[in-house]
């Protein structure tokens, strides 16, 4: 009977409305807004791509843009690398048992510890007067003489490592846990010395999952803004930075352009999530 | 584990250590400073003793309560409604629960004020609007926590159960599901309130009093004080961290950085 | 000649005793299992074979050649597991040519043994595909030709059917069985499924705690059982306590119902307490045939399995499982009907404890 049938559906659907009303009130229309934003002419309101054009013909914002990038595939990198090794230790590694638990634990807390407390702990360590600068002085390397500086691209990279290894440890753990021992045991039974293990199998099995890692990591300096700003006080022109420079209005008089450059980062991070997705999806695939 | 592998795992394990340690350590002395010539705890005095700390402090902890309520009210009965009856939506739902991972904050703040600030939709002022904004970005961990909660439980059948018993539809909420998933509740609102109390971003620019902003605000004018404040800060993530840890065991979802 | 040997061989972890004096001769060609409970020391056993364990103690040698400290990549022996193990990022050609690989066999070569294993066992369709795309039975396959292909000395499986649906089990231990006589390969086979290790084993060792309790053909295993553990462990039995009343003619008495047994029980005197088993099926009606026991009991249940009905008695105090063959045509007693049965004297088993 039509009837009963419909008014289960409408029944149904009204049970998720809350949802749905906050999420498009707080997270769907302002996002919106900035797409409708960066297509509309500022002044006139006329759909215009002008915005986007602008955008992508300051050499300032490119150049933001660009130092994002650059940062966060450094960062990703070498926070991919050494949390690969890290995991690695503390799960298979022979380590001591209790280790693998706090560095999960750890790994939490030092994920989550970014913005203004990480900024600060990095100038007590490694500013001119901080006190591992203090140390090598004494050991006879002066860092700061050498050219190296906490506040530009390199010293923001260290600090930007210290939330990016945890991560890597917390996302790869399961793959890591996921190498079947029978796996190492079948290729030594068939001949394989170690290395020929992690040439032929594990190093295969595992690198969907550590690029898919990667790629969040990639996602995660990407979009980072407060420990930079805390950091270099804005003086190090990341792409979250001029649009949080934006919304001060300091440096750009353009809503327009702020809107382009608010758009471009969630197309950088859909296209980051999309792949992460697709590397996740071929990962478990092998691995079930 | 053969001999040379394992000196490698010590290699890695110390290297980490160090790099994990260092920064704490040298916040702890410099914070340790703040009296000439000798080691105190005055610095950390001077925090407590501040009445910009004690108000940014206890609103911070304010807008998480009321984030975690938020978010079980409007969380809690959409996770059991999309297993329940429209799991047709569930991509749809889990897709916009991802958003909030996705989208940078400092964009996120970016629509928020610009969306908010123009009249008729001039709530940009409102408590309200920041703590809509923390729990849109508590979303992705707290959704999944009580998702994880539920998928663990056959909601189904204890629905059906509680039914044929004669429950109506708030009865079966609050007094069958919701005592069901307390664990995962927990886990989500520790997460909750370890991200609104370390968040700056949105605090900052919606020109709230906040414990995120108030640690930048020393930054600028203090010494010795952001390193104590620093500690401070640590040592919460770090406690929230450990009783999650006591709760969850081996279910907790994954923790990803902020920012 | 003896292809494979263990002399003496325990394994301790810390302070315990994971297997104990356990000594073996092997065949070449001889298919042998490990029969016994979880924790019994068998798979332990079958590891140091392989070299994922090394013995506290005892001698390993395959063809004469002392292998116990050998490290798993350096004995030739063959390991197939109970998770199967195949490298989920090779295909089934590659997995099984992974041995030869390593070893930097020739293109050709490798192709040629390949195309060899995948006929043998019936996957030459598969060979493209990934492990995620196969079944169990079918992956367990891949990992027998994986090892074969690497011409090993000897072969261990690892409860390899455990992880298997129960018709597939069956279906894959007799192809097992049949490549392994096919290729002439000494193998060890680990299971606690009797059941299995009966039907297809040459020899079965029945492992308890650590230790060896018999060794044995699958019809000297069965029928001639050497301690309780092993008679209780193969097949169904009814096991019960009784005296020894007269030792030179095998008398016991149970619940003042004797029974004669064929046993020799000279090593006992009149009074002795033992343990005597009878297996279900020795039981018969003595309406059919009188043996030399006649024992009166009691109908307690009587339960239909199919091609044997399971009739449970009541022989003075203690209750018999009873199996006879199923018979449309069969009289079936009623339950709490008064009866006899009747076994021969070799049917009365006295057991060491």
């Amino acid at each position: 009977m039509a009837r009963p049938a419909l008014s289960r559906v409408s029944w149904a659907w009204l049970g998720i409305m809350p949802f749905f009303i906050f999420a498009f009130l707080f997270l769907l229309y302002p996002s919106s807004t900035l797409i409708i934003g960066t297509f509309k002419d500022s002044k006139t309101g006329v759909f215009t791509i002008q915005n986007l054009l602008n955008l992508l013909k300051d050499p300032y914002i490119l150049g933001a843009y660009w130092l994002s990038i650059k940062i966060s595939v450094v960062t990703a990198l070498g926070g991919g690398i050494f949390g690969f090794l890290l995991a690695y230790a503390a799960i298979r590694g022979g380590l001591p048992r209790f280790m693998r638990s706090s560095l999960m634990t750890f790994s939490g807390v030092a994920s989550n510890f970014a913005g203004v407390p990480l900024a600060f702990a990095f100038i007590a360590l490694l500013s001119p007067t901080g006190m591992l600068t203090v140390w090598l002085k004494a050991a006879g390397i002066n860092l700061y003489a050498q050219g190296f500086t906490l506040y530009k691209f390199w010293g923001l990279s260290v600090v930007y490592m210290y939330f990016q290894f945890p991560l890597m440890v917390l996302i790869i753990a399961p793959a890591i846990d996921g190498l079947r021992r029978e796996w190492l045991e079948a290729s030594e039974n068939l001949g394989a010395t170690t290395l020929q293990y992690w040439r032929y199998v594990a190093f295969p099995i595992l690198l969907p999952s550590i690029l898919g890692s990667m790629i969040l990591l990639f996602g995660n300096a990407f979009g980072a803004f407060a420990t930079a700003q805390a950091l270099t006080g804005g003086q190090v022109s990341l792409a979250t930075i001029v649009i949080g420079a934006q919304l001060r209005g300091d440096v750009l008089n353009d809503p327009g352009l702020g809107y382009a450059m608010a758009f471009g980062m969630v197309i950088v991070m859909t296209v980051v999530m999309t792949g992460y997705t697709i590397l996740q999806r071929r990962a478990e695939r092998w691995l079930k | 584990m053969k001999r040379g592998g394992l000196l490698w795992s010590w290699l890695w394990m110390i290297l980490g250590i160090l790099y994990f340690f260092l920064p704490l350590l040298a916040t702890f002395m410099f914070s340790l400073k703040a009296l000439k010539g000798v080691y105190s705890f005055k610095a950390y005095q001077n925090v407590f003793a501040d009445p910009k700390f004690v108000t940014s402090f206890s609103s911070s902890v304010f807008w998480a309560i009321l984030t975690i309520i938020l978010g079980i009210i409007v969380f809690v009965p959409t996770a059991y409604w999309v297993r329940l009856k429209v799991p047709q939506l569930r991509s749809a739902v889990e897709l916009i629960t991802l958003i909030p991972f996705v989208v940078p904050a400092i964009v996120y703040v970016f629509g928020l004020v610009r969306t908010y600030s123009h009249p008729p939709l001039l709530i940009v002022n409102s408590p309200g609007l920041l703590v809509a904004g923390y729990t849109i970005l508590s979303m992705p961990y707290m959704y999944r926590a009580i998702d994880t909660g539920l998928r663990a439980i056959d909601v189904q059948t204890l629905t059906e159960a509680a039914q044929s018993l004669g429950a109506g539809w708030g009865t079966i909420l609050f007094r069958v599901i919701l005592p069901n998933i307390r664990v995962s509740i927990l886990s989500g609102a520790f997460l909750s309130f370890a991200i609104v109390l370390g968040e700056y971003t949105l605090a900052q620019y919606l020109a709230k009093p906040a414990f995120g902003p108030y640690i930048g605000l020393l930054i600028q004018n203090k010494a010795y004080e952001p390193a104590a404040a620093t500690i401070i800060s640590f040592a919460l993530t770090w406690a929230a961290m450990g009783i999650l840890d006591l709760i969850g065991r081996g279910r907790q979802p994954q923790l990803v950085g902020g920012h | 000649m003896t292809h494979l040997t263990l002399s003496n061989v325990s394994k301790e972890f810390s302070g315990t005793t994971v297997v104990q004096d356990f000594n073996l001769d092997v065949n070449k060609g001889e298919f042998v299992s490990f029969l016994g409970p979880s924790g019994c020391g068998k798979t332990t056993t079958l590891r140091m074979i392989a070299g994922f364990e090394i013995p506290t103690a005892g001698l390993i040698t395959i063809n004469g050649e002392d292998i116990t400290n050998n490290a798993p990549n350096q004995r030739n022996v063959g390991m197939i597991f109970q998770a199967y193990a195949l490298f989920p990022n090779m295909t089934v050609a590659q997995n099984i040519g992974f041995g030869l690989r390593i070893r930097k066999e020739s293109e050709s070569v490798i192709k040629d043994r390949v195309a060899e294993m995948l006929s043998l066992i019936h996957l030459e369709s598969k060979a493209g595909s990934y492990p995620y795309q196969l079944s169990g039975g079918q992956q367990q396959r891949v990992a027998l030709g994986r090892a074969l292909a690497n011409q090993p000395q000897v072969l261990l499986l690892d409860e390899p059917l455990s992880a298997l649906d129960a018709k597939i089990r069956v279906q894959l231990r007799s192809e097992i069985r049949a490549i392994q006589k096919k290729m002439g390969i000494t193998a060890i086979f680990v299971t606690h499924d009797q059941e299995e290790a009966l039907s297809i084993s040459d020899r079965i060792v029945v492992m308890y705690e650590g230790k060896i309790e018999q060794v044995g053909s699958p019809f000297e295993v069965y029928n001639f059982p050497k301690t309780a553990f092993v008679a209780n462990f193969v097949g169904t039995l009814n096991t019960a306590a009784a005296e020894v009343i007269d030792p030179l003619k095998g008398i016991l008495s149970m619940d003042g119902v004797q029974f004669v047994s064929a046993e020799n029980l000279q090593v006992k005197k009149k009074g002795d307490a033992v343990k005597f088993s009878i297996r279900p099926e020795r039981f018969s009606f003595a309406s059919e045939v009188k043996k030399e026991n006649v024992l009166d009991c009691t109908i307690e249940n009587i339960t239909f399995l199919g091609s044997v009905v399971r009739i449970r008695v009541k022989i003075g105090n203690t209750k018999f499982n009873m199996d006879t063959f199923n018979n449309p045509f069969l009289e079936l007693p009623k339950i709490g009907d008064k009866d006899q049965v009747t076994c021969s004297r070799e049917a009365v088993l006295v057991l060491d404890d």
